[in-house]
Protein backbone atom coordinates (compact mmCIF):
# COMPACT_ATOMS: atom_id res chain seq x y z
CA UNK A 1 0.00 0.00 0.00
CA UNK A 2 1.38 3.42 -0.97
CA UNK A 3 0.42 6.20 1.25
CA UNK A 4 -0.20 9.41 -1.29
CA UNK A 5 1.52 12.76 0.24
CA UNK A 6 -0.58 15.24 1.45
CA UNK A 7 -1.11 18.46 -1.14
CA UNK A 8 -2.87 20.85 1.71
CA UNK A 9 -5.47 23.22 -0.02
CA UNK A 10 -6.78 26.53 1.54
CA UNK A 11 -9.75 28.40 -0.28
CA UNK A 12 -9.68 31.86 1.52
CA UNK A 13 -12.56 34.55 1.60
CA UNK A 14 -11.44 37.47 -0.22
CA UNK A 15 -8.98 39.73 1.20
CA UNK A 16 -6.92 43.40 0.08
CA UNK A 17 -4.03 43.19 -1.96
CA UNK A 18 -1.62 43.76 0.99
CA UNK A 19 -3.09 40.96 3.09
CA UNK A 20 -3.25 38.69 0.10
CA UNK A 21 0.70 38.84 -0.83
CA UNK A 22 1.26 38.78 2.94
CA UNK A 23 -0.69 35.36 3.12
CA UNK A 24 1.25 33.78 0.00
CA UNK A 25 5.10 35.05 1.97
CA UNK A 26 3.82 33.01 5.05
CA UNK A 27 2.66 30.45 2.39
CA UNK A 28 6.22 30.21 1.02
CA UNK A 29 7.15 29.62 4.57
CA UNK A 30 4.74 26.73 5.11
CA UNK A 31 5.85 25.05 2.06
CA UNK A 32 9.33 24.95 3.33
CA UNK A 33 7.86 23.88 6.94
CA UNK A 34 5.89 20.97 5.27
CA UNK A 35 8.52 20.54 3.11
CA UNK A 36 6.24 20.21 0.23
CA UNK A 37 3.57 21.33 -2.03
CA UNK A 38 1.09 23.81 -0.44
CA UNK A 39 -1.60 25.76 -2.33
CA UNK A 40 -3.98 28.56 -1.56
CA UNK A 41 -6.96 29.70 -3.36
CA UNK A 42 -8.23 33.26 -3.08
CA UNK A 43 -10.33 36.29 -4.24
CA UNK A 44 -10.16 40.02 -3.76
CA UNK A 45 -12.13 42.91 -2.20
CA UNK A 46 -11.45 45.28 -3.06
CA UNK A 47 -10.62 44.82 -6.77
CA UNK A 48 -7.30 45.60 -7.18
CA UNK A 49 -4.05 45.89 -9.70
CA UNK A 50 -1.25 43.60 -8.69
CA UNK A 51 1.99 44.70 -10.59
CA UNK A 52 5.15 42.35 -11.11
CA UNK A 53 8.56 43.02 -9.05
CA UNK A 54 10.20 44.75 -11.43
CA UNK A 55 7.57 46.67 -12.97
CA UNK A 56 7.11 50.77 -12.53
CA UNK A 57 5.03 52.52 -10.67
CA UNK A 58 5.04 55.49 -12.64
CA UNK A 59 4.33 52.93 -15.54
CA UNK A 60 1.11 52.40 -13.47
CA UNK A 61 0.06 55.45 -12.06
CA UNK A 62 -0.14 57.18 -16.18
CA UNK A 63 -2.72 54.65 -17.09
CA UNK A 64 -6.16 56.19 -16.58
CA UNK A 65 -8.12 53.09 -16.82
CA UNK A 66 -6.58 52.08 -13.02
CA UNK A 67 -6.63 55.23 -11.35
CA UNK A 68 -9.69 54.11 -9.35
CA UNK A 69 -7.99 50.88 -8.21
CA UNK A 70 -6.01 49.74 -5.22
CA UNK A 71 -2.25 48.84 -6.07
CA UNK A 72 -0.13 46.44 -4.96
CA UNK A 73 3.41 45.27 -5.75
CA UNK A 74 3.74 41.20 -6.09
CA UNK A 75 6.80 39.75 -5.18
CA UNK A 76 7.28 37.71 -8.14
CA UNK A 77 7.65 38.97 -11.43
CA UNK A 78 5.98 39.15 -14.64
CA UNK A 79 3.20 41.75 -15.96
CA UNK A 80 0.14 43.75 -13.69
CA UNK A 81 -3.04 42.04 -13.93
CA UNK A 82 -6.53 43.39 -12.71
CA UNK A 83 -7.94 41.40 -10.07
CA UNK A 84 -11.81 40.88 -8.52
CA UNK A 85 -12.85 39.09 -11.54
CA UNK A 86 -10.39 35.99 -11.32
CA UNK A 87 -9.36 32.73 -9.46
CA UNK A 88 -5.78 33.61 -8.12
CA UNK A 89 -3.78 31.36 -6.52
CA UNK A 90 -0.37 30.67 -4.76
CA UNK A 91 1.31 27.20 -4.60
CA UNK A 92 4.87 27.22 -3.23
CA UNK A 93 7.17 24.17 -3.20
CA UNK A 94 10.39 23.45 -1.27
CA UNK A 95 13.58 24.35 -4.34
CA UNK A 96 14.39 20.20 -3.46
CA UNK A 97 10.87 19.27 -5.31
CA UNK A 98 11.22 18.52 -8.88
CA UNK A 99 8.86 21.27 -9.49
CA UNK A 100 11.16 23.84 -7.84
CA UNK A 101 14.49 22.96 -9.04
CA UNK A 102 13.58 24.96 -12.82
CA UNK A 103 10.86 27.63 -13.44
CA UNK A 104 8.63 26.57 -16.09
CA UNK A 105 8.38 22.79 -14.40
CA UNK A 106 5.94 24.07 -11.99
CA UNK A 107 4.31 26.83 -14.36
CA UNK A 108 3.86 23.68 -17.14
CA UNK A 109 2.82 21.59 -13.91
CA UNK A 110 -0.24 23.45 -13.07
CA UNK A 111 -0.84 24.71 -16.21
CA UNK A 112 -1.17 21.48 -18.27
CA UNK A 113 -3.16 20.24 -15.27
CA UNK A 114 -6.02 23.50 -15.67
CA UNK A 115 -5.57 22.66 -19.80
CA UNK A 116 -6.98 19.33 -19.15
CA UNK A 117 -9.47 20.50 -16.11
CA UNK A 118 -10.56 23.10 -18.69
CA UNK A 119 -10.97 20.67 -21.45
CA UNK A 120 -13.09 18.28 -19.48
CA UNK A 121 -15.89 21.29 -19.09
CA UNK A 122 -15.96 21.54 -22.99
CA UNK A 123 -13.51 24.08 -22.77
CA UNK A 124 -10.69 24.29 -25.59
CA UNK A 125 -6.90 25.50 -24.20
CA UNK A 126 -3.49 25.00 -24.94
CA UNK A 127 -0.38 26.18 -23.38
CA UNK A 128 1.29 28.73 -25.65
CA UNK A 129 4.31 27.82 -27.59
CA UNK A 130 6.66 30.81 -27.86
CA UNK A 131 9.06 31.85 -31.02
CA UNK A 132 12.40 32.52 -30.14
CA UNK A 133 13.40 34.25 -27.28
CA UNK A 134 10.90 36.80 -25.47
CA UNK A 135 12.02 40.69 -25.85
CA UNK A 136 12.83 42.06 -22.73
CA UNK A 137 9.69 42.51 -20.49
CA UNK A 138 8.01 41.79 -24.05
CA UNK A 139 7.01 45.83 -24.16
CA UNK A 140 3.32 45.62 -22.40
CA UNK A 141 2.27 46.30 -18.63
CA UNK A 142 -0.65 43.94 -19.05
CA UNK A 143 0.21 40.53 -17.99
CA UNK A 144 -2.35 39.59 -19.88
CA UNK A 145 -1.32 41.22 -23.14
CA UNK A 146 2.07 39.14 -22.89
CA UNK A 147 3.09 35.64 -24.06
CA UNK A 148 5.40 33.74 -22.41
CA UNK A 149 6.00 29.55 -22.94
CA UNK A 150 3.63 27.92 -21.00
CA UNK A 151 1.12 30.69 -20.56
CA UNK A 152 -3.19 29.30 -21.30
CA UNK A 153 -4.68 30.56 -24.40
CA UNK A 154 -8.33 29.60 -24.88
CA UNK A 155 -9.01 28.57 -28.48
CA UNK A 156 -11.84 29.68 -29.39
CA UNK A 157 -14.67 26.82 -30.13
CA UNK A 158 -14.81 25.00 -33.80
CA UNK A 159 -11.93 27.27 -34.89
CA UNK A 160 -7.87 26.35 -35.66
CA UNK A 161 -5.42 27.73 -33.09
CA UNK A 162 -4.59 31.32 -33.94
CA UNK A 163 -1.81 33.53 -32.43
CA UNK A 164 -4.26 36.41 -31.07
CA UNK A 165 -6.01 33.83 -29.15
CA UNK A 166 -6.67 35.42 -26.12
CA UNK A 167 -4.55 34.29 -22.96
CA UNK A 168 -6.79 32.81 -19.61
CA UNK A 169 -3.98 31.91 -17.27
CA UNK A 170 -0.38 33.33 -16.42
CA UNK A 171 1.93 32.74 -13.50
CA UNK A 172 4.63 34.23 -12.03
CA UNK A 173 7.83 32.88 -9.42
CA UNK A 174 9.80 34.22 -6.66
CA UNK A 175 12.77 31.87 -5.83
CA UNK A 176 13.85 33.07 -2.51
CA UNK A 177 16.32 30.59 -0.84
CA UNK A 178 15.06 26.80 -0.34
CA UNK A 179 11.73 27.74 -1.35
CA UNK A 180 9.83 28.80 -4.90
CA UNK A 181 6.57 30.76 -4.70
CA UNK A 182 4.39 31.04 -7.76
CA UNK A 183 1.28 33.71 -8.02
CA UNK A 184 -1.02 32.55 -10.88
CA UNK A 185 -4.45 34.35 -12.56
CA UNK A 186 -7.34 32.04 -13.91
CA UNK A 187 -9.55 35.10 -15.72
CA UNK A 188 -13.03 34.42 -15.19
CA UNK A 189 -14.75 38.09 -16.08
CA UNK A 190 -13.56 41.24 -17.95
CA UNK A 191 -13.20 43.27 -14.82
CA UNK A 192 -15.53 46.34 -14.59
CA UNK A 193 -13.46 47.67 -12.15
CA UNK A 194 -11.21 49.52 -15.21
CA UNK A 195 -10.92 51.10 -18.22
CA UNK A 196 -11.63 49.10 -21.20
CA UNK A 197 -8.20 49.04 -21.73
CA UNK A 198 -7.32 47.50 -18.79
CA UNK A 199 -9.83 45.24 -19.60
CA UNK A 200 -9.15 41.34 -20.53
CA UNK A 201 -11.73 38.90 -21.58
CA UNK A 202 -12.00 35.58 -19.00
CA UNK A 203 -13.59 32.18 -19.38
CA UNK A 204 -16.84 33.04 -18.57
CA UNK A 205 -16.93 35.72 -21.12
CA UNK A 206 -15.35 33.68 -23.86
CA UNK A 207 -17.71 30.72 -23.47
CA UNK A 208 -20.55 32.73 -21.97
CA UNK A 209 -22.92 28.64 -22.77
CA UNK A 210 -21.41 26.87 -20.35
CA UNK A 211 -22.14 26.95 -16.87
CA UNK A 212 -18.71 26.81 -15.08
CA UNK A 213 -18.73 26.22 -11.72
CA UNK A 214 -15.59 27.70 -10.71
CA UNK A 215 -14.78 25.63 -7.42
CA UNK A 216 -15.73 22.29 -9.11
CA UNK A 217 -13.16 23.44 -11.99
CA UNK A 218 -10.71 24.85 -9.07
CA UNK A 219 -11.12 21.11 -7.28
CA UNK A 220 -10.69 19.35 -10.47
CA UNK A 221 -7.16 21.17 -11.42
CA UNK A 222 -6.07 20.34 -8.37
CA UNK A 223 -6.81 16.56 -8.08
CA UNK A 224 -4.76 16.52 -11.46
CA UNK A 225 -2.02 18.85 -10.19
CA UNK A 226 -2.03 16.07 -7.00
CA UNK A 227 -2.21 12.96 -9.32
CA UNK A 228 0.90 14.40 -11.10
CA UNK A 229 3.03 14.16 -8.13
CA UNK A 230 1.54 11.42 -5.96
CA UNK A 231 -0.35 13.77 -3.59
CA UNK A 232 -3.42 13.89 -2.36
CA UNK A 233 -5.63 17.13 -1.48
CA UNK A 234 -6.75 17.52 1.35
CA UNK A 235 -8.89 20.50 1.57
CA UNK A 236 -8.48 22.95 4.57
CA UNK A 237 -11.24 23.98 6.37
CA UNK A 238 -9.92 27.31 7.96
CA UNK A 239 -8.90 30.11 6.34
CA UNK A 240 -4.77 29.81 5.85
CA UNK A 241 -4.82 33.82 6.64
CA UNK A 242 -6.82 33.17 9.27
CA UNK A 243 -4.91 31.25 10.81
CA UNK A 244 -1.90 32.28 10.49
CA UNK A 245 -3.11 36.11 11.40
CA UNK A 246 -0.31 37.21 13.25
CA UNK A 247 2.06 36.58 10.74
CA UNK A 248 -0.08 37.62 7.98
CA UNK A 249 -0.41 41.06 9.58
CA UNK A 250 3.41 41.34 10.31
CA UNK A 251 3.90 40.61 6.76
CA UNK A 252 1.45 43.02 5.32
CA UNK A 253 2.82 46.14 6.99
CA UNK A 254 5.53 45.78 4.23
CA UNK A 255 3.38 45.28 1.19
CA UNK A 256 0.84 47.97 2.12
CA UNK A 257 3.93 50.17 2.40
CA UNK A 258 4.19 52.59 -0.37
CA UNK A 259 8.25 52.26 0.15
CA UNK A 260 7.43 48.79 -1.41
CA UNK A 261 4.51 49.36 -3.51
CA UNK A 262 6.45 52.46 -5.19
CA UNK A 263 10.36 50.73 -5.18
CA UNK A 264 10.04 51.05 -8.45
CA UNK B 1 35.65 26.94 -14.54
CA UNK B 2 38.41 28.00 -13.04
CA UNK B 3 39.44 25.77 -10.32
CA UNK B 4 40.18 28.98 -7.93
CA UNK B 5 37.01 29.10 -7.42
CA UNK B 6 34.73 29.07 -4.56
CA UNK B 7 30.72 28.70 -4.61
CA UNK B 8 28.08 29.76 -2.26
CA UNK B 9 25.31 26.79 -1.64
CA UNK B 10 23.18 29.56 -3.61
CA UNK B 11 25.09 29.30 -6.86
CA UNK B 12 27.22 32.49 -6.51
CA UNK B 13 30.34 32.03 -7.16
CA UNK B 14 33.34 33.75 -5.48
CA UNK B 15 37.02 34.47 -7.18
CA UNK B 16 39.72 36.38 -4.48
CA UNK B 17 41.76 38.89 -6.41
CA UNK B 18 45.05 40.62 -6.15
CA UNK B 19 44.50 43.27 -4.18
CA UNK B 20 42.11 41.39 -2.05
CA UNK B 21 39.04 42.06 -3.32
CA UNK B 22 36.22 39.06 -4.20
CA UNK B 23 34.93 39.00 -7.25
CA UNK B 24 31.09 37.55 -7.34
CA UNK B 25 29.32 36.26 -10.06
CA UNK B 26 26.10 33.55 -10.35
CA UNK B 27 27.09 30.00 -11.94
CA UNK B 28 26.34 28.67 -15.43
CA UNK B 29 24.23 26.39 -13.85
CA UNK B 30 22.22 29.01 -12.02
CA UNK B 31 21.78 31.80 -15.84
CA UNK B 32 20.84 27.98 -17.55
CA UNK B 33 17.90 27.54 -14.64
CA UNK B 34 16.64 31.13 -15.05
CA UNK B 35 16.43 31.06 -19.00
CA UNK B 36 15.63 33.81 -20.59
CA UNK B 37 17.02 36.85 -18.42
CA UNK B 38 15.06 40.48 -18.20
CA UNK B 39 16.20 42.19 -15.78
CA UNK B 40 18.63 42.76 -13.10
CA UNK B 41 19.04 45.23 -9.92
CA UNK B 42 22.68 45.45 -8.59
CA UNK B 43 23.55 46.53 -4.93
CA UNK B 44 24.83 49.97 -5.09
CA UNK B 45 28.49 50.79 -4.61
CA UNK B 46 29.85 51.59 -0.86
CA UNK B 47 27.02 48.85 0.45
CA UNK B 48 27.69 47.02 3.61
CA UNK B 49 27.05 43.53 2.87
CA UNK B 50 26.53 40.03 5.48
CA UNK B 51 27.16 36.63 3.91
CA UNK B 52 23.88 35.31 2.97
CA UNK B 53 22.18 38.34 2.43
CA UNK B 54 20.20 39.60 -0.78
CA UNK B 55 22.54 42.19 -2.53
CA UNK B 56 20.50 42.13 -5.53
CA UNK B 57 17.43 40.53 -7.88
CA UNK B 58 17.35 39.30 -11.48
CA UNK B 59 14.29 38.72 -13.51
CA UNK B 60 13.61 35.88 -16.06
CA UNK B 61 10.68 36.05 -18.32
CA UNK B 62 8.46 35.30 -15.15
CA UNK B 63 10.60 34.30 -12.49
CA UNK B 64 12.50 36.84 -9.88
CA UNK B 65 15.21 35.38 -7.50
CA UNK B 66 17.67 36.71 -5.59
CA UNK B 67 21.42 36.83 -5.16
CA UNK B 68 23.29 36.45 -2.44
CA UNK B 69 26.71 38.04 -0.69
CA UNK B 70 28.94 34.94 -0.29
CA UNK B 71 31.41 36.78 1.62
CA UNK B 72 30.65 39.83 4.01
CA UNK B 73 31.95 43.19 3.47
CA UNK B 74 31.72 46.52 0.91
CA UNK B 75 30.37 46.39 -2.60
CA UNK B 76 33.38 48.40 -4.40
CA UNK B 77 32.81 48.12 -7.47
CA UNK B 78 29.56 46.40 -9.78
CA UNK B 79 29.16 45.98 -13.49
CA UNK B 80 27.02 48.34 -14.70
CA UNK B 81 27.14 47.34 -18.08
CA UNK B 82 25.53 44.06 -16.92
CA UNK B 83 21.90 44.58 -16.98
CA UNK B 84 21.56 46.51 -20.04
CA UNK B 85 23.83 43.26 -21.42
CA UNK B 86 22.52 40.27 -19.54
CA UNK B 87 23.48 37.70 -22.74
CA UNK B 88 26.89 38.20 -20.99
CA UNK B 89 25.74 36.07 -18.11
CA UNK B 90 25.31 32.97 -20.22
CA UNK B 91 27.84 33.81 -22.78
CA UNK B 92 30.79 34.08 -19.98
CA UNK B 93 29.22 33.88 -16.22
CA UNK B 94 32.74 33.44 -15.07
CA UNK B 95 34.71 36.28 -16.54
CA UNK B 96 32.70 39.29 -18.45
CA UNK B 97 29.66 38.21 -16.62
CA UNK B 98 31.00 39.08 -12.59
CA UNK B 99 28.14 40.73 -10.89
CA UNK B 100 30.10 42.57 -7.72
CA UNK B 101 33.61 42.84 -6.14
CA UNK B 102 33.73 43.29 -2.03
CA UNK B 103 36.08 44.03 -0.06
CA UNK B 104 35.76 41.39 2.29
CA UNK B 105 35.44 41.91 5.85
CA UNK B 106 37.83 38.85 6.99
CA UNK B 107 39.05 37.15 3.49
CA UNK B 108 39.14 33.68 5.69
CA UNK B 109 35.39 33.29 5.78
CA UNK B 110 35.90 32.05 1.68
CA UNK B 111 37.00 29.08 2.65
CA UNK B 112 33.76 28.04 4.30
CA UNK B 113 32.37 28.02 1.57
CA UNK B 114 32.29 25.27 -1.79
CA UNK B 115 35.25 24.60 -3.68
CA UNK B 116 34.54 23.11 -7.63
CA UNK B 117 34.21 19.50 -6.58
CA UNK B 118 31.24 20.29 -4.01
CA UNK B 119 29.87 22.48 -5.75
CA UNK B 120 29.59 20.10 -9.13
CA UNK B 121 28.61 17.41 -6.41
CA UNK B 122 25.44 20.08 -5.21
CA UNK B 123 24.60 20.58 -8.83
CA UNK B 124 24.63 17.22 -9.51
CA UNK B 125 22.12 16.52 -6.57
CA UNK B 126 19.67 18.95 -7.42
CA UNK B 127 19.26 17.67 -11.05
CA UNK B 128 18.07 14.53 -9.72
Amino acid sequence: MTTAIPLPVWWDDAADGGTNMAADEALAAEAERRGGLVVRLYAWTPAAVSLGAFQKIADARSIPAIADVPLVRRPSGGGAIVHGSDLTYAAAVPKAHPWGRVPQAFYDALHEAMVAALADRGIAARLHVAAGRPAADDGAFFCFDRRAAGDIVATPPNAAPAPQDPKIMGSAQRRPPGVVLQHGSLLLRASEAVGPVARHAGVLDLRPEIALDVRGLAGAWLERVARSCGCRVVWQTASFRREREAEVAQNAVRFRAEQWTARR
Amino acid sequence: MAAELKFAKTHEWVRPDEGGLATVGISAYAVEALTDLVFMQLPAVGRRVKAGESIGEIESVKAVSDFYAPVSGEVVAVNESLPSQLETLGKDPYGAGWIVRIRPDDPAEMSGLLDRAAYDALVKSEQH
